[in-house]
């Protein structure tokens, strides 16, 4: 595991997004155990402090729970995944949208991209599964 | 905590440190940045009393500098201080010999964790290597405080990672670590704070996380400002 950090926004913002998009695209599953902080730090290259940071605030968010001395965990709450799930379908939308409007392409034309596109591409996956 | 208060070093009629004031935590990493010949090593030599300063006071702890805080803290030089006859083993028995804080466990793990081999001449190693002897050396000892002065300079890239990697391991623990450097880029986020210094001042001291957070600045991005003005 090795982040592509971006030198301007906090460390420990873009390691709970990191989780976040684990979370949303299924690779961290609820209820699964998740390294320690030190663990995490050496991963990912950044400072232990940091990573506590990160595990803290993922904490407060109901993201992940710690029970007893035992390792933290990601949270089973349907809730809060959907929540997760939610805010990054919004935030890819967002970012799709801001980069469309400004090449002016009507709503119309670009929905019939997005769905053709959308379509290939699931294509594409499934034939890479066939092949596996 | 290390507190460095309003400290004066003059050599002969230069004036190498005027009024430096920072602190550096246990637990966390602090870089000392300047370009080069700005009186960062001058400070690390303050601190362990290797050079006497004119004016103001050090506390490592809230205590002055005394014959017990050698056993608390540990400068190590940009270059390796053992004879290159020394064969790695040869080196590590006399830091063995020389400190009482010497952890034999911590520096097997550093040779693993180096891929170093104890039966290696030092006079046959690659710079990169040569650099990680003289780390490993300074990180065995059982010290709360180290100093590294330019641990990144000089050596390949995968050199540079493996010695990067140890601040984020368990190697490191809850020690506070100030290092001195010219070059920022591998090191962005690791560090916890940054000390900006130039012409033996002071010009900004800030933690990386709270820079980023407030105001949305990479280290670089506030080095430019500071040393372009």
């Amino acid at each position: 595991m090795k982040l592509n950090f971006n030198n301007r926004d906090p460390v420990y913002v873009q390691v709970i997004r990191h989780f976040k998009e684990q979370i949303a695209t299924g690779l961290l599953e609820p209820g699964q155990e998740i390294p320690s902080r030190r663990e995490l730090a050496n991963q990912l290259k950044i400072n232990p402090n940091t990573a506590q940071r990160a595990y803290k605030e993922m904490e407060e968010q109901g993201l992940i729970y710690t029970e007893r001395n035992l390792p933290s965990r990601i949270t089973k709450d349907e809730k809060v995944l959907s929540i997760v799930r939610e805010e990054l379908i919004l935030q890819a939308v967002n970012s799709f949208v801001s980069s469309v409007q400004s090449i002016n392409v009507p709503l119309e034309e670009v929905i019939e991209l997005v769905r053709a596109n959308y379509e290939q591409a699931s294509e594409e996956v499934r034939g890479q599964d066939d092949r596996n | 905590m290390i507190e460095i208060k309003d400290v004066k070093k003059n050599f002969g009629r230069k004036k190498v440190l005027k009024g430096v004031s920072f602190t550096a935590e246990k637990g966390e990493i602090t870089c000392l940045i300047g370009i080069n010949g700005v009186g960062k090593t001058t400070i690390l030599n303050a601190i362990t009393a290797l050079t006497p300063i004119q004016s103001g006071e050090i506390l490592i702890d809230g205590e002055k500098l005394h014959k017990g805080s050698y056993e608390k803290i540990m400068f190590i030089p940009d270059a390796i201080t053992m004879l290159p006859s020394m064969r790695i083993a040869d080196a590590m028995e006399f830091m063995n010999d020389f400190y009482d804080c010497w952890n034999e466990a911590r520096a097997k793990e550093l040779l693993q964790f180096f891929k170093l081999k104890e039966s290696d001449r030092i006079s046959d190693l690659s710079k990169g290597n040569t650099a990680k002897v003289n780390l490993l050396l300074g990180l065995a000892l059982d010290v709360d405080y180290l100093l590294m002065d330019e641990p990144f300079s000089g050596i390949d890239i995968f050199s540079r990672e493996q010695i990067a990697d140890v601040f984020t391991s368990h190697l490191i623990e809850e020690r506070g670590v100030i290092i001195t450097t010219h070059e920022i880029n591998d090191i962005e986020h690791l560090i916890d704070k940054v000390v900006l210094i130039d012409e033996g001042v002071v010009l900004k001291e800030f933690r990386t996380e709270e820079i980023r957070e407030n105001e949305g600045k990479s280290v670089v991005d506030v080095m430019r400002e500071v040393y372009q003005k």
